[in-house]
């Protein structure tokens, strides 16, 4: 069994971020891009650690240096257990290889522990970026002993098996009630979607609980924080108390405590393991079909029914890039009901919310498009659209399409809500309210293509590496967040009486910078030019 | 109606590739392209069907250049790839649809055309079950359905009788045979020697990137007992 698992985990991670490829690709192109990726990643890298340190650096120089480890491992916990809500399912429940394995004189527990470790060594990156940086800082300011080091490490090391198990043990629920569903995929995306608002709605209502802070507690801040953080994961607050104080004995507890929830996890996950996977290979077919009459459509129509039907057959597409809409609505409808007041006096300076809330909401709409990996996607059907007659401008113009048509139903009750909520005093105020998301939701879903065409990816073998990890799907989320952040900042900084104005001209200067660009990418030549 | 023109195409960083290919399919022609394993007859036919991009050379499919006029040439000719990677999350009859509005096929004759297939490859029953439920056969039953939906004129397949069981692949011959009576050509690939020599009026042989033989199925029977036995010679003094 031991030797199965050490087989199944080296096989697992063998490929690990497309290492293997990387080192076996002949093709000193591709080996080109490859690396031009990493590269990016690096520069991704680079900045999260300058991030980190930085605010490692400010907790210290605010006297705040003991809250690090307990933050940083919040911090790090969760960001695990999200991201893990997505994937886990997806990645231990994975049909590829599915057949192949069964068919070996193989463990089912040992395929699902490694499985589990897959995910333990992606997460335990994670962990090591968050966390590492702030040990370093606080440990290059204030000189701790030896224990402050090996406890630190320890603690990186056993930090993702809780999160891991959480998420994996939600995804697991999530593809046992999918899989004896007949729309699978888009049963998963549901409870994936709800499970992740019930989340962020239990949160919202701890940090509602914190509105009862008096000034005696802001005075004792670190014990405020460290309250905060001991509601919201109290397992970080302790480890990170025992890495200050550099107590062996309540980090072995920890570690062995994370340890058997995550074999725990292991041996359920492992008795369910078979009955789930065969649910989801199994598919129905009825063989009932008779030919009817049959609708001819335009070729516009066709591709964009297409990418709908795409778009809908993968969980992790869908709840990916439905969240942002959904929460948008979410947050115009909660504005509605609470009003304005709520938000203004919670500002640390006054703001016309009216005139930031657009840069707001276009922010959360485009946090993630599904044109930044819809040509991905495409994977190994993509020589279908290579072959037909079909111009990289009808295909490209399909995707986009899609995209909008998908985020409509969303900003149009957004919309409703919004106005209502914010009750805009001029003309002008309600038509940017209006048209800046549009415009910017328009701008992100084009920048997403062209991201994607930079970025391409189609030798993929799970759709996880696509959607959640590709640099395409990074880079694609941060453009139109970057956008309306920036505007808001130009906004910002000039006076009242101009706001009509700027904003009009960011209008026209995306509206131009996105037609500029659609025409780039949707030039004739864009597969070669792509090499797609 | 197709025109391989010395085509060079070689992949970046790697010694694979196919060499200064000419060849010349004409009307009537059922073309067999066949060779070893990696000897360049998938991105030959790739590089015909505007998948891959070329270094050098010209493919013309009824004078119109594939890098100049691709839509065009693409309008004219169907492809099946050796291995059918089509849309799973479609039902059968949803890609089939898809594939005759990308070809601006009138409703009347996309329903007699699926009928008349459909029946023939015995798969209309499935037709209304998601791709990903049929099996590897079935997926070429579809791919060769959705390849002769717009009636083309130049069929390119590479490897179009792997996995189709012996009834599918006698009608598929049959069906080859009637696009060549039509007018139309046939250009594809094979490992399956005997059918190529039964089947078509030439053939082409190729090894690592090169052409080493090629001409009609007659001239290049006389120089053995069989296809199979000349294939094996010429590869091995080549």
């Amino acid at each position: 069994m031991l030797k199965q698992i050490k087989l199944l985990t080296k096989l697992e991670l063998c490929n690990i971020y497309n290492l293997n490829v990387l080192r076996f690709s002949k093709n000193s192109r591709r080996k080109k891009k490859d690396l031009s990726v990493m590269m990016l990643w690096l520069f991704l890298i680079v900045m999260l650690i300058f991030y980190v340190s930085n605010l490692s650096y400010g907790l210290l120089r605010l006297e705040l240096g003991s809250l690090i480890p307990a933050y940083l491992i919040t911090v790090a916990s969760l960001l695990i257990f999200f991201f893990g809500i997505f994937k886990a399912g997806n990645t231990i429940f994975r049909k590829n290889g599915y057949d192949i394995l069964c068919s070996l004189p193989i463990n089912r527990t040992a395929i699902v522990v490694g499985r589990f470790l897959r995910l333990y060594v992606e997460n335990l990156v994670i962990a090591f970026l968050i966390v590492m940086p702030g040990l370093f800082v606080y440990a290059w300011f204030l000189k701790p002993g030896a224990a402050f080091y090996i406890l630190g490490a320890l603690s990186i090391l056993i930090l993702p098996l809780v999160p891991i198990t959480a998420s994996i043990l939600i995804g697991a629920v999530i593809m046992g009630i999918s899989s004896r569903m007949k729309h699978k995929s888009l049963t998963a995306a549901a409870l994936s979607v709800l499970f992740v608002l019930l989340i962020m709605y239990g949160s919202s209502r701890l940090s509602i609980m914190e509105e009862t802070i008096t000034p005696e507690m802001l005075r004792e801040l670190s014990s405020v924080i460290m309250g905060t953080l001991e509601k919201v994961y109290p397992p970080a607050v302790w480890l990170g108390r025992a890495v200050i104080a550099g107590s062996f004995m309540p980090c072995f507890i920890c570690a062995g405590a994370f340890l058997a929830v995550f074999a725990a996890a292991a041996a359920i996950v492992s008795i369910f393991f078979h009955s789930i996977s065969q649910s989801l290979c199994t598919t129905s077919a009825r063989h009932n079909y008779e030919l009817k009459t049959l609708k001819k459509s335009s070729v516009l129509s066709s591709l964009c029914k297409r990418e709908f039907r795409r778009y809908f057959s993968s969980s992790i597409y869908v709840t990916n890039t439905i969240i942002g809409p959904i929460l948008g609505c979410i947050l115009s409808g909660a504005l509605l009901f609470t009003g304005t007041d709520v938000i203004t006096k919670s500002l640390p300076i006054p703001l016309d919310i009216c005139a930031f809330a657009p840069f707001v909401f276009s922010g959360i709409f485009c946090m993630m498009t599904t044109t930044a990996t819809s040509i991905s996607m495409e994977g190994k059907n993509w020589w279908i659209l290579k072959s037909l007659p079909l111009s990289p401008k009808s295909v490209l113009n399909a995707k986009i399409l899609m995209n909008l048509l998908l985020m409509l139903p969303f900003y149009l009750i957004s919309e409703v809500l919004l106005i209502p909520a914010l009750k805009p005093e001029t003309f002008f105020d309600g038509f940017f309210l209006c048209l800046i998301p549009a415009v910017i939701i328009l701008f992100s879903c084009v920048y997403g293509i062209a991201v994607n065409l930079h970025f391409p990816v189609l030798n993929w073998e799970n759709e996880i590496t696509i959607v959640k990890q590709s640099i395409s799907a990074i880079l694609g989320g941060m453009g139109g967040v970057f956008l309306s952040a920036v505007c808001a900042v130009i906004i910002f900084l000039i006076s009242q009486e101009y706001y009509a104005l700027f904003k009009a001209l960011i209008c026209i200067f995306i509206l131009g910078a996105t037609a500029l660009l659609h025409k780039r990418i949707t030039a004739p030549d864009a597969w070669r030019r792509y090499e797609l | 109606m197709l025109t391989i023109d010395h085509l060079t195409k070689h992949y970046k960083g790697s010694n694979k590739g196919v060499t200064d290919i000419c060849l010349e399919i004409e009307a009537g022609d059922i073309y067999a392209f066949i060779g070893h394993n990696g000897a360049g007859k998938t991105t030959t036919i790739k590089c015909v069907a505007g998948i891959h991009d070329f270094d050098s050379g010209k493919i013309l499919i009824d004078g119109s250049s594939i890098r100049e006029n691709p839509l065009l040439c693409k309008s004219r000719f169907a492809y099946i790839p050796d291995n059918p990677d089509l849309y799973e999350y479609l039902t059968g009859i949803q890609y089939l649809n898809f594939i005759a509005d990308v070809f601006n096929v009138p409703a009347r004759i996309r329903e007699e055309l699926i009928g008349r297939y459909g029946n023939e490859f015995e798969i209309t029953s499935s037709l209304g079950d998601l791709i990903s439920t049929y099996s590897h056969g079935m997926k070429q039953k579809l791919a060769i359905i959705s390849a002769l939906i717009h009636q083309p004129k130049l069929l390119i397949l590479d490897e179009p009788f792997v996995g189709l069981d012996p009834k599918a692949s006698v009608i598929l011959k049959n069906i080859m045979r009637e696009i060549c009576d039509g007018g139309g050509a046939i250009f594809f690939s094979t490992h399956v020697l005997d059918v190529a020599e039964r089947l078509c009026n030439k053939v082409a042989i190729i090894k690592d990137g090169s052409l080493i033989a090629s001409g009609s199925m007659e001239e290049i029977l006389k120089q053995g007992e069989s296809l199979e036995s000349i294939f094996m010679e010429v590869v091995k003094n080549a």
